[in-house]
């Protein structure tokens, strides 16, 4: 079987940037659609980076600073980015304390564009958004 | 500015026996020792990094491709992170860092010394080995979190690279450190073998995600020492090389995103596009309600919401602790 376009451009994403842990990409509200991640649960993931691109943007247009460019937390073990993938999806990008983040941040604009791109067109072949669940309702993800 | 003729682009997957400590860093390193300099040395390529100076001697390197001191002192657990925020907190407006750790007792001079010199050398192992493209001297802008006092002699840390080199090639099994990505084995041999604590937790990483480099940023450990024990664990099958990171496209950006102007640029590794290759259809969202259209800036998805709600109701999972403390590896040892 084909690997999945979208998970393939996820993992190249990984493998460009040294220092990503996990990424995952998931519907604007919180469902996730792809996930190449290892211990992280990825429902939770989407749920939390959902709602926190929701607020980022909020503040971003609270503080009359333009387009939010992406939504960081920084903690004592790593970064966790978040990015609008145009207005129906987003991009989670997990990485640990030596993330080079200018990299980061470039490699991750150039996935989010091309991510973009994959997700509208599937979306126009079938007419609906995309989700991670298949037939049986199961979530997929690598 | 010291700018380097750039390094021919190598494929496929080496081993450490072809190379060996960049002759070309050297001299760049040893120009700025012999001139007495202080500043940062920025190294294009990858992993590439900052090496500080101070009137010539080495300080500190930062580099993606090794954890620094801060990370070993807080992954391994020799300092907790309580007293850690404590100390650093008292310690922002000198900056001296190093006394208040010590002043606090949360670990010895001699020790914290070590750590700093340990970790020095897993820098400029990991960044000599590594594609050095350019370098540039910069006028010191952020003093290092931590530095060592006096500098290293620049000599003294690459004569150090080509010893470990010279190990990592006589090993009957190599793993590339930023490369190989291991899984735990099948431990034929386990049975017949008493693990260490280290290699326990070596074999609880190892889910196929992690290089050497990955570990050591997870454990609070250097790389060398990591690559040397996940080797000799591959040689006796209690490892196997799950996949391979691809090459990274060459140069490096600078923190701020702006990119490093480079020779012989390389496209990006990138997968077949959607044009060449169609997305395959994706499977179509069954239960719940979806958004018809798209998302205003600022709008909190009511399911978001909900699901947000849920979780933090519930409880997320406690973040694993530190791990135990490392020994600290002796630079002049295995």
């Amino acid at each position: 079987m084909a690997e999945d376009a979208l998970l393939a451009e996820m993992r190249a994403l990984r493998d460009r940037v040294v220092g990503i842990t996990d990424t995952a990409l998931a519907s604007r509200d919180g469902l996730i659609v792809r996930a190449d991640t290892g211990t992280i649960d990825p429902d939770n993931l989407a749920a939390l980076a959902a709602a926190m691109l929701g607020v980022a943007q909020r503040i971003a247009a609270e503080v009359g600073q333009g387009s939010l460019h992406d939504a960081v937390v920084k903690s004592s073990g790593g970064y966790v980015a978040t990015y609008a993938v145009g207005g129906r999806a987003l991009l989670v990008v997990v990485g640990d304390t030596g993330v080079n983040r200018g990299l980061l941040y470039r490699e991750s604009r150039s996935a989010v564009d091309h991510l973009e791109s994959l997700l509208a067109e599937a979306s126009s072949k079938t007419g609906r958004v995309a989700t991670g669940k298949d037939e049986t309702g199961e979530i997929r993800h690598d | 500015m010291n700018a380097l003729p750039s390094r021919p682009a190598r494929g496929g997957r080496r081993s450490y026996g072809r190379y060996v400590a960049d002759g070309q860093l050297g001299q760049v390193l040893s120009q700025c020792a012999g001139d007495g300099w202080s500043g940062a040395l920025r190294v294009a390529g990858e992993p590439g990094g900052l090496v500080h100076f101070a009137a010539g001697g080495i300080v500190d390197i930062e580099t993606p491709g090794a954890p620094g001191p801060d990370v070993v002192l807080l992954r391994s657990g020799q300092i907790p992170e309580a007293g850690w925020e404590a100390a650093f907190t008292s310690a922002a407006p000198s900056g001296q860092l190093f006394p208040e750790l010590v002043r606090r007792r949360l670990i010895g001079a001699a020790r914290l010394e070590a750590v700093l010199r340990t970790a020095l050398a897993d820098a400029m192992f990991v960044l000599a080995i590594g594609r050095v493209e350019e370098c540039h001297r910069e006028e010191p802008t952020a003093r290092p979190l931590l530095w060592l006092e006096p500098g290293a002699e620049p000599e003294w840390l690459l004569a150090e690279t080509s010893r470990r080199l010279k190990v990592l090639a006589s090993l009957g099994s190599q793993i590339v450190h930023d490369r190989d990505r291991v899984t735990a084995g099948r431990w034929p041999l386990a049975p017949r073998l008493p693990l260490s604590e280290g290699q326990y937790d070596i074999l609880a990483l190892a889910n196929g995600r992690r290089t050497a480099r990955d570990m050591a940023f997870a454990l609070g450990r250097g790389v060398y020492a990591l690559t040397l024990e996940l080797s000799q664990m591959h040689e006796f099958g209690l490892l196997t090389v799950g996949s391979r990171r691809n090459e990274t496209p060459a140069g490096n950006a600078w923190p701020d995103g702006s990119l490093v102007q480079l020779r012989d640029a390389q496209t990006p590794a990138r997968p077949a596009s959607a044009g060449s290759n169609p997305a395959s259809p994706l499977p179509q969202r069954r239960a719940a309600r979806q958004s018809a259209e798209p998302q205003s800036p600022g709008a909190v998805a009511p399911q978001a919401a909900s699901a947000l709600l849920r979780i933090l109701r519930g409880g997320l999972a406690d973040p694993p602790g530190p791990g135990n403390a490392d020994e600290i590896a002796d630079p002049g040892g295995v």
